[in-house]
């Protein structure tokens, strides 16, 4: 089944020339040979190569993702792995930053515009620290990162990161980029019944490509997107103009926000826990038991844990630690969520892992270009792949309600 | 792609973060680098061409069809093979120059001596 997933253009996206575009649709498709055809061969490569010539040194298999690692470093077919899986996400995003460079100053202006025009608000305070685990390195290799200002009003690393990690995804997170906030959405109405939130708050919100679902199936509810990068919150409200709602965004940071306790009966993250740090995650979870109102849920989709997967795929999947600048990616599966969320107030029953589907289908139905019936379902049906860049089936949410007894 | 000197602002081209090594041999992981570069742009070109050939058909001219069907004459022979010719010689210089060295007898000694008969006052 050849992938030919296409981004649904909006206003606010960069537009790329013939050869831009040809070679961002390469690093697309690159991608999809990494993942398709080099990663398989990593496990015979181990057993029958890597992991021979480790016994043979040592005297016993190796036993965890660490001494995996160490045996598969030296390994030719493993280092053309990892550096093809590196390069291509370099040329990935050298492959949209021509098209912003080129558009920079009409992008700006185009942002500020499409916020004029919207009645939601946009928050951005004159002084803001960004944390040191978003400054300290550019996440995933994303030149600039998530907070790089090189002009007033600037919103050249929001343009970057809407096309680039729509082509990171090959395209597997729907035409709009917003497979992971459809999946939750449809996991709220499905498994929570008769929950109807009247305020939504977004964490760690991007360029509101996951937030924009929750106003799209909850019209009624005044939803909210934060994020530490003002370009971010910046592009996300002219994003949202662009695509007719109405939803707000502002600069704030998850481990303590300028929102009343008790305000919200929604708090959702869409793959923001990883990019944080191991002193930000109790905080956060802190600060969402504080934020909800009594009976109010906290999602965040994200990484499932190591504990419940062996060496090997984890070998794998931290893989993105060493070679994406994901310094937390690691680390951060290795930590007890629950307990975490436990300690944050929420009743030890009340919190749960579990797995929203995958939306892709949807996709397929509002027939965008390349999302055809069977690409879609082939994604949809599949098992989860340790590696791939999007996981088939479903993503796993972490779940948890305040008690609805709980006292503000 | 090219940086111009004028004062307006440019999007960062780099990644803050330290480049991991994947290979133990210096150089290779510049040459693999290096290599897909190529490879996108020889994508680049070939998407380039498919699009020519399209545009073409959209205004009446069926250019994948009559490149299909198109008798190459002599010179169009000639041209082909004399640029097939010329594309190796640049491929492998560098195999030829080995050869031409040994041939006349270039050693990194006459290389050095050069150098310091050069230098000598």
């Amino acid at each position: 089944m050849l992938n030919t997933f296409q981004q649904r253009t909006h206003a606010m996206l960069p537009t790329a020339t013939h050869d831009e575009s040809s070679r961002q649709e390469f690093a697309k498709s690159l991608k999809q040979f990494v993942q398709e055809a080099l990663l398989p061969g990593l496990q015979p490569v181990f057993t029958q190569r890597a992991a021979v010539r480790f016994s043979e040194k040592h005297g016993h298999a190796p036993a965890d993702r660490r001494e995996i690692r160490s045996a598969m470093l030296g390994d030719p077919y493993f280092q053309t792995y990892a550096s093809t899986n590196r390069i291509s996400q370099e040329l990935m995003w050298a492959s949209v930053t021509d098209s912003i460079d080129r558009e920079l100053p009409k992008l700006i202006e185009r942002a500020k515009s499409f916020s004029a025009s919207a009645r939601a608000q946009l928050k951005i305070p004159g002084q803001f620290e960004v944390p040191r685990y978003i400054s300290s390195l550019d996440i995933h290799c994303m030149p600039g990162g998530y907070a790089t200002e090189v002009a007033p009003d600037d919103v050249s690393v929001a343009a970057l990161y809407d096309r680039g990690a729509y082509l990171y995804c090959i395209g597997y997170c729907g035409p709009d980029n917003d497979d992971f906030g459809v999946s939750v959405c449809n996991y709220v109405k499905r498994n929570l019944p008769g929950f109807a939130p009247r305020r939504i708050l977004d964490l760690g919100c991007t360029v509101g490509h996951s937030t924009l679902p929750y106003k799209e199936r909850f019209p009624d509810a005044e939803v909210w997107g934060i994020d530490v990068g003002a370009p971010l919150v910046r592009y996300a409200h002219a994003r949202a103009a662009a695509y007719g709602l109405e939803v707000n965004f502002a600069q704030m940071n998850a481990e303590a926000t300028e929102f009343e306790s008790g305000s919200f009966d929604l708090i959702v993250s869409h793959i923001l826990l990883h990019e944080t740090s191991a002193k930000a995650m109790p905080r956060i979870m802190r600060e969402c038991h504080r934020l909800l109102a009594p009976g109010g849920y906290m999602i965040h989709a994200d990484l499932p844990p190591f504990d419940k997967m062996d060496g090997f795929t984890q070998f794998i999947l931290d893989n993105e630690t060493w070679y994406n600048n994901e310094p937390f990616w690691g680390a951060m599966r290795d930590m007890d969520q629950i307990q975490l969320a436990v300690e944050a107030g929420f009743a030890r029953e009340k919190v749960r892992f579990t797995t929203a589907p995958m939306a892709i289908l949807e996709a397929a139905a509002k027939a965008a270009a390349g999302y055809t019936d069977e690409a879609a379902t082939a994604v949809a049906d599949r098992d989860f792949t340790a590696g791939e860049f999007a996981p088939g089936g479903g993503w796993e949410v972490l779940v948890a309600q305040k008690s609805p007894e709980a006292r503000l | 792609m090219r940086q111009d000197s004028d004062a307006r602002p440019r999007v960062v081209r780099h990644a803050k973060g330290k480049r991991p090594k994947f290979s133990d041999v210096g150089g290779v992981d510049e040459l693999m680098s290096m290599v897909l570069v190529l490879a996108s742009e020889l994508c680049v070109l070939r998407d380039r061409v498919d699009a020519m050939e399209r545009v073409g058909a959209r205004n009446g001219i069926d250019f994948a069809a009559e490149i299909e069907q198109l008798p190459l004459d002599q010179a169009a022979l000639e041209a082909r093979e004399a640029r097939r010719q010329d594309l190796f010689q640049r491929l492998y210089y560098l195999a030829r120059k080995e050869a031409e060295e040994l041939k006349s007898q270039e050693t990194t000694d006459r290389y050095k001596a050069i150098i310091d008969e050069i230098a000598k006052p």
